[in-house]
């Protein structure tokens, strides 16, 4: 059985950096070379910063990191309760448009191999991400 | 590694430099745009971003960037991004940035 590593976060934009460094440390352990790691450390954090921004609101409010180690992959996991969205609305930037919000989505499916965005409106958002080892 | 930004205008290019070293992220965003916004509305002109020592940046400090560029833009100044190192530079060649603030 793979190793999974699991956090409970708060909501808050302090937690956003332990998490990245958490996973990045993981993803460097498990052999991923410099790139791979930053790529994985970008989108941990976008993942992050995503519902810090849009989703969770309140004092104790928190969500959940796992990741998960199998022989030729990492698989993240960010899922919070946070009432969910239409994913039907999302619409990827379009080249050349500024946007000051949005990029955040767009950043995680060009840096990870695999990306399942699964929302519920009225409970939460789940956000796996996969990115292979190329040995 | 916190965030620290130093601010100097050069006079003899008038134009801003800001030095960016450590990481810019949801928790140090609004540091970088006050900023980036104090200095340019004391004297707008445009900016040069040394990014020589700027080791993580994600699309909330991109979003930073590219809400003053839009304000900027209306007086005519520019910001370009200087020296990023390797992550920094495939981040804003993926959001195709580069082509604003790197050409």
């Amino acid at each position: 059985m793979a190793d999974t590593l699991r956090l409970t976060v708060p909501g808050k934009p302090e937690y956003v950096r332990t998490v990245r460094l958490a996973i990045s440390s993981l993803a460097g352990c498990a052999g991923f070379d410099v790139e791979a790691v930053e790529d994985i450390k970008v989108a941990v954090s976008e993942a992050c910063s995503n519902i810090v921004c849009h989703g969770i609101k309140g004092q104790n409010a928190a969500y959940e990191v796992s990741c998960e180690m199998l022989d030729d992959r990492i698989v993240i996991r960010v899922v919070d309760q946070a009432g969910g969205y239409d994913t039907e609305k999302y619409r990827e930037p379009e080249a050349g448009a500024l946007r000051e919000g949005g990029l955040g989505i767009f950043i995680i499916k060009a840096l990870m191999d695999e990306v399942n965005i699964l929302s519920e409106v009225g409970q939460g958002t789940q956000i796996q991400m996969t990115k292979y080892s190329r040995e | 590694m916190a965030l620290t930004i130093d601010c100097r205008m050069i006079e003899g290019e008038g134009c801003w430099e800001i030095k960016l070293a450590g990481e810019v992220d949801i928790a140090s965003a609004a540091k970088f745009r006050a900023a980036l916004t104090e200095s340019y509305d004391s004297r707008p002109a445009d900016v040069r971003l040394d990014a020589s020592e700027l080791c993580y940046i994600d699309s909330t400090g991109l979003g930073v960037i590219i809400g003053a560029y839009g304000r900027m833009q209306a007086n005519s100044h520019s910001i370009r991004i200087e020296n990023p190192r390797a992550n920094v530079e495939k981040l804003l060649h993926i959001t195709s940035l580069d082509k604003i603030f790197c050409s």
